[in-house]
């Protein structure tokens, strides 16, 4: 991704722009489709075809800016990306599948931590463990608020 | 002079020493949990509001105005250490907070903060307590007119937050004013761009947005960024303490964002970000070192925060004499009101003089209470940067996952909430602002019903907006405000961005 | 601190009792259910929702009940989730009422309250017409003369789009002889914005909750024509629709319903514990600090309104244009 383009075109800016060009379609699309009408004034549609319009505009900028000279942006460690996105993914489903607030959060926690270039994956986990034990039991038991619940959280 | 007296009154119900010691409660409870990143002040009030049930009106209120006040307090902690805004509101914080606290100056972007807050809380409440009644009757006189009016400037305002790039600054502001459409629409009862997916239905939710921008965007940048970027990226350096320079920069922002704040948050749909996107865009451009802003201008945190603040006491006068809740937190204090029979509105003045000024006094008191236990926690705080890079992010997406999924326990709000933070991820990778997104999916559905309302009440004819001078006199300031740079520096300088 | 305190005593003896073993026959004291609210915390399904959790505890009609919020488009997303997750559970309820009947409607929604076992009727709120305390109008006759002069200069003001205070402003439109379809009725978030729209003399007249406005009725802000129960309320000055000689009625009604296909033991069980709350001194003592009206029916007798209230809703959303 870094890698200067050795064409002028700026692919990232590009996609941006054509992704811009096709939210303006879908919402263009949707504000035809609607069926309750306003008996006075502006209906639903009018704010919907505004920002479809201004959403056509900036994609059309954005296109113009792709040929122009832009900065790439830094490099980045997409392996940690990853630990982190595999963190928030267990959590999603820990959650789907009925699995309980504390494991999900557990993972997240030392999945982030293991993003961050933490090795010591038993300590995490307790550390999280304690942590996301501790919220449940505040949350739920305190506030009486509903966080998730799964088989562990059942034991209280 | 009745209402001194009433107040002194007032003071005397809440210096009762059990009514003190429920305000202190309210206040350590409320900072405690408002400090939580994710977790801002209408969720700190409504998770609080059980513990309040037991105690007898007058004590749940005064807790209860501790628990308000505190949970203001913390939100801007972590929007301005960690980045992450509890709410809104502190999305503006954070901007030159965070650049603040990654520049070592964390102590005193949180000390202007609390002594801004401060400044801020007492004039408002003093408005509060001697203007209420006076306010409300022009308050109520706004039309959805003015209320457009108020939107256009406050749009015209937000161009201060668009950084370097207005084309990456409009696509910002386009995404959130796109995120604004979905849902039903209010007026007509249409669904927009909701895709037969009912979670979708209500729209997207601000906090879900703003933590999942800030927070989880936040955390994902840093950590694709850690490897190689060698400087820790939140150092603590000099004073924690502000400055004889740092006070004399603050002072006025305090006062102009107090200025802004409690007038709009009195308004009945006026709200705490408009004024805190105001003020921002108002020091910006009286400050004597605009270069510093977007890296760290102390006015930039002292005058949001002032106006976060003091909108906070004004949306108090319309909850207490109209019984109308403007804001999240305030649906939840009238929650708390109705709890005990008590109907705010017009007679609560007459019929519980004893309990709403022992309210207002002990907001002062609150208040009081709140500069005491922060100035010296400040210290603290800014230690909470000095937890290994690992676990504190680690800590700030189990927090911020956590306060999504008690507010709203969905695993489809999750999944938004993930979504939006690698929304964030990206748009920070490519230089893209964050803080317009948020605005346009506040002001947004706002400008767009206000305006329709107004054509509504004039059976289509856009005139209206120019025949209430209200209205008039504010399109022409937002008009003005847009054109005028153009005409004054804009034709240089796009010369310039074409060599 | 104390109540804290009693609460984790209370959580610690919950979490005790959980892990008994539930093999025993259901009495009405063993109950421990879980109550969905299908809004946020605060709104009136929730504190309904959570009155009904305080009073059933404390009358001892069951032992442990634990509220859950599900918010979402007008309780849709939480009677969806309820339907899924409640089929044949002796154990969950669902609180609902009139906004989710209309909600159903306009949102298209996948299920409608014939896919729930309705235990109870609970309360009903009256609505009231009002108009700024500075109007020409007078009576409620003066206002359906202003109707049918000019229908589109009526502006009224309420809450959102199809809820029940947009429908009570088109069967008063209906009643003077106009179409529903053009009332011109101006959706605000709720009952406090537009009282602010009411004092600031910007629309002709407004609807709501009769307890949001009471504060304003009372002072003389605001003039209270008609309210739209059946019968005259004690307490309140406005004189029923029914009695002025419109035949308009609508309370906003709140029940209670358990899961799909529960069997019938479960259903008497559960109607049993309601009503033994319901008739309880606590809760009437509640429902009257609350401002609520009681309006019990028996779960028969709830099935049946329901389906003529469904109906009727139809009807009306269908002639205002927003249900097909």
């Amino acid at each position: 991704m870094s890698t200067p383009t050795a064409s002028r075109l700026h692919r990232p800016t590009l996609v941006i722009g054509i992704g811009l060009f096709a939210i303006a379609a879908i919402t263009w699309h949707d504000a035809a489709n609607m069926k309750i009408r306003a008996s006075y004034g502006m209906g639903a549609d009018a704010a919907s075809y505004f920002i479809s319009i201004f959403l056509g505009l900036l994609g059309l900028g954005h296109l113009i800016s792709a040929f122009r000279r832009q900065t790439d942006p830094e490099p980045s460690d997409w392996k940690a990306v990853l630990w982190v996105s595999l963190g928030l993914l267990s959590l999603i489903a820990a959650l789907w599948f009925d699995l309980g607030f504390v494991l999900g959060s557990t993972l997240l926690f030392c999945f982030t931590a293991r993003a961050f270039g933490r090795k010591a994956l038993l300590a995490d986990i307790v550390l999280g463990f304690v942590i996301a034990t501790g919220i449940f039991l505040l949350f739920n038991k305190v506030l009486t608020l509903g966080l998730p619940m799964g088989p562990f959280e059942r034991l209280f | 002079m009745e209402s001194l007296i009433y107040l002194m009154q007032g003071f005397g119900t809440a210096l009762d020493p059990a009514n003190l010691m429920f305000a202190a409660v309210g206040v350590i409870l409320g900072t405690a949990v408002g400090v939580l990143p994710g977790i801002g002040p209408a969720l700190t009030v409504a998770l609080l509001l059980p513990v309040t049930f037991k105690l007898d009106p007058g004590g749940s209120l005064i807790m209860f105005a501790g628990i308000y006040y505190g949970g203001m307090y913390g939100g801007s902690t972590t929007a301005i250490l960690l980045n992450t805004p509890g709410e809104s509101a502190s999305v503006v914080t954070a901007l030159e907070g965070n650049q603040m606290a990654r520049r070592g100056r964390g102590g005193p972007a949180l000390a202007t903060a609390a002594i801004g807050s401060f400044v801020a809380a007492l004039i408002a409440t003093a408005g509060l307590a001697f203007f209420a009644p006076l306010l409300v009757k022009v308050a109520v006189k706004f039309g959805p007119w003015d209320y457009f009016g108020l939107m256009l400037i406050a749009f015209v305002t937000v161009s201060a937050t668009f950084g370097s790039s207005p084309l990456r600054g409009l696509t910002s502001l386009g995404i959130g004013l796109w995120l604004g459409l979905i849902g039903i629409d209010q007026l007509t009862g249409q669904t927009r761009l909701s895709f037969g997916v009912p979670n979708l239905l209500d729209g997207i939710e601000v906090t879900t947005l703003a933590v999942g921008l800030f927070a989880i965007g936040e955390a994902l940048f840093v950590a694709s960024r850690h490897l190689f970027n060698d400087e820790k990226p939140m150092a603590i350096k000099g004073s924690i303490w502000m400055s004889r320079e740092d006070w004399k920069r603050s002072w006025k922002p305090w006062l102009r964002g107090t200025a802004v704040g409690f007038p709009i948050g009195a308004l009945p749909a006026g709200g705490a970000e408009i004024p805190t996107f105001m003020s921002y865009t108002m020091e910006r451009k009286l400050s004597s070192k605009p270069e510093e802003f977007g890296k760290g201008a102390i006015e930039g945190v002292a005058g949001p925060e002032a106006a976060n603040n003091a909108s906070a006491a004004g949306t108090l006068v319309p909850l207490l004499t109209l019984g109308l809740p403007t804001s999240a937190t305030a649906a939840v204090m009238l929650a708390g009101f109705q709890q005990y029979n008590l109907q705010p509105g017009p007679l609560l003045f007459v019929q519980h003089p004893a309990l709403v000024w022992g309210l207002v006094a002990s907001l002062f008191i609150a208040n009081v209470m709140l500069l005491v236990l922060n100035l010296p926690l400040v210290g603290l705080w800014v230690r909470l940067l000095k937890i290994p890079l690992p676990w504190l992010y680690a800590g700030i997406l189990v927090f911020a996952c956590m306060g999504t999924i008690a507010a709203n326990p969905s695993v489809i709000e999750l999944m938004m909430l993930v979504g939006f933070g690698f929304l964030g991820f990206v748009m920070r990778r490519y230089d893209y602002p964050i803080a317009p997104v948020v605005v346009g999916l506040i002001l947004g559905p706002m400008a767009d019903s206000q305006l329709r309302r107004a054509l509504q009440m004039s059976l289509g004819d856009p005139m209206i907006l120019l025949q209430h001078p209200g209205s008039a006199i504010m399109i022409a300031i937002a008009s003005i405000a847009l054109l005028a740079p153009f005409f004054f520096r804009g034709l240089s300088k796009f010369r310039q961005d074409e060599d | 601190m104390t109540y804290l305190h009693s609460k984790l005593v209370a959580a610690w003896l919950t979490a005790a009792v959980a892990v008994l073993p539930a093999a025993l026959p259901a009495q009405a004291q063993d109950l421990e259910l879980t109550i969905t609210a299908p809004a946020g915390a605060g709104g009136g399904w929730d504190s309904a929702a959570r009155s009904l959790q305080d009073v059933m505890m404390s009358t001892g009609a069951a032992r442990s009940v634990q509220v859950i919020n599900v918010p979402g488009a007008g309780g849709t997303v939480g009677l969806a989730q309820f339907v899924q997750s409640a089929e044949g559970s002796p154990n969950q309820m669902l609180v609902g009422g009139i906004t989710m009947v209309g909600a159903i409607i306009t949102n298209d929604a996948p299920y409608d309250l014939t896919k729930v076992t309705p235990i109870a009727r609970l309360t009903g709120d009256p609505l009231v017409i009002v108009v700024p305390s500075s109007s020409p109008y007078k009576t409620m006759a003066d206002l359906i003369e202003g109707i049918k002069k000019d229908v589109g200069r009526t502006i009224w003001a309420g809450g959102s789009a199809g809820g029940a205070d947009h429908i009570l402003a088109a069967l008063v439109t209906q009643a003077a002889g106009e179409d529903p379809a053009k009332v011109n009725y101006v959706a605000y978030s709720g009952g406090g914005e537009s009282l602010a729209a009411m004092l600031g003399g910007q629309v002709t007249a407004g609807v709501s909750g009769y307890g949001e406005w009471q504060g304003q009725i009372e002072s003389g802000d605001l003039r209270a024509l008609a309210i739209s129960y059946p019968e005259p309320i004690e307490g309140i000055e406005a004189k029923p629709l029914k009695e002025q000689g419109y035949d308009i009625e609508l309370v906003n009604w709140r029940g209670i319903f358990a899961g799909p296909g529960i069997s019938d033991a479960d259903k008497a069980t559960l109607s049993a514990a309601v009503e033994k709350t319901v008739k309880s001194p606590e809760w009437q003592e509640l429902i009257k600090a609350r401002g609520w009206a009681d309006y019990y029916a028996s779960s028969d007798e709830f099935a049946t309104f329901i389906a003529t209230e469904t109906d009727r809703v139809h009807a009306i959303l269908s002639s205002i244009g927003l249900a097909q």
